[in-house]
């Protein structure tokens, strides 16, 4: 039961945000403050996403080589940075991390 | 001179489908990540494809996975679902004024599809130069066919799921879809603070239950980057 109350909240908290302004209100009619602040959301929110996801593992944080993912990492942020496409990113990090879990065994 | 005609909604529909093309060699994994971590998190098939069906956002699917996993109380699991699409607030700000002459159907429509990547799209698009009658179908074509492909690659990570070697890695695919939106959202040094801030702060309090490090940590992204921008203000 909780699980579907989950579910449900979880899709309305999605779609109002994403309806906000597109249906409900006008961006306008609010501070000037405040939209400079959504401009930070992104960034924000993806690296407090991304940061963890390359250099922890296990819960801890970890720059060794048993941790091939914050490499993988650096090497699609290169990529990305030379070649700005989406695709260059996945497929160089993805390459990287295989090449790196099969060479450390 | 003659007016360049007016492409017609097929067209635009199809050009926004196509512009999608090379962005499903991300998503396709990604779904299917998601599917996978529905499965695991405990969710019968049928909710995991309700959750994805219902709410068509890879990072409030995750994290509502996680969180249903961990048992976390209902409202902390909407909470921390709230916190990761505040980005949507920003996307629907920034494109509602090419939207607004629509009727409100079609605003529904385009919000429910709205997702990262063809948000990026139609904003690009419906800032070229040339006849705007149609564009809307152009965000259209881009939104459905993320949305088509999105929810065959969860319904097949649901089927799949835990069946899929870890070696794999394929989580990994999740971290760097990331990445791929992440860079281009950093165009400005206020930016570059928000995001650096955050990764710290993320890392910092990965010890919070709930994973309220996520919660924290972009509310301090966001005051960093508010810092340095009311800063270059205040030195002009």
């Amino acid at each position: 039961m909780s699980t579907w109350l989950a579910i449900v909240g979880v899709s309305l908290v999605t779609f109002l945000l994403r309806a906000s302004f597109i249906v409900f209100a006008n961006p306008q009619r609010f501070p000037h403050r405040f939209r400079q602040a959504l401009v930070f959301v992104p960034p924000a929110v993806l690296a407090a996403i991304v940061i963890p996801g390359l250099l922890m593992a296990q819960g801890q944080l970890d720059l060794t080589l048993a941790n091939p993912r914050w490499i993988a990492g650096a090497v699609a942020m290169l990529v990305g940075f030379l070649v700005r496409k989406p695709v260059a990113i996945i497929v160089s990090g993805m390459c990287t991390l295989w090449l790196l879990q099969w060479a450390l065994g | 001179m003659t007016p360049l005609s007016t492409p017609t909604p097929r067209e635009e529909f199809l050009a926004g489908s196509r512009e999608m093309a090379p962005m499903l060699i991300g998503t396709m994994p990604f779904g299917f990540v998601s599917g996978v971590a529905a499965i695991t998190a405990g969710m019968t098939a049928f909710q995991g494809i309700t959750l994805s069906v219902l709410s068509f956002s890879g990072i409030a699917q995750l994290i509502t996975s996680q969180l249903i996993a961990v048992d976390s109380p209902v409202i902390v699991t909407i909470a921390a679902a709230f916190v990761v699409s505040l980005r949507f607030l920003m996307y629907s700000a920034s494109v509602s004024p090419h939207l607004a002459h629509l009727p409100r159907r079609w605003r529904m429509l385009l919000s429910y599809v709205m997702t990262d990547q063809s948000f990026a799209a139609a904003v690009r698009h419906f800032s070229a130069p040339g006849d705007r009658h149609n564009r809307h179908w152009h965000f259209l074509g881009s939104a459905l066919t993320l949305y088509v492909t999105w929810q065959a690659a969860v319904a097949f990570g649901v089927l799949a799921g835990a069946s899929v070697p870890a070696a794999w890695s394929l989580d990994f695919a999740v971290v760097l879809c990331f990445i791929a939106l992440l860079m281009p959202a950093v165009r400005s040094r206020a930016d570059l603070a928000a995001a650096i801030v955050s990764g710290a702060v993320a890392l910092m309090a990965a010890g919070l239950p709930y994973r309220l490090a996520l919660v924290v940590a972009s509310i301090a992204g966001i005051a960093a980057g508010m810092a340095i921008e009311l800063r270059r203000e205040a030195s002009k």
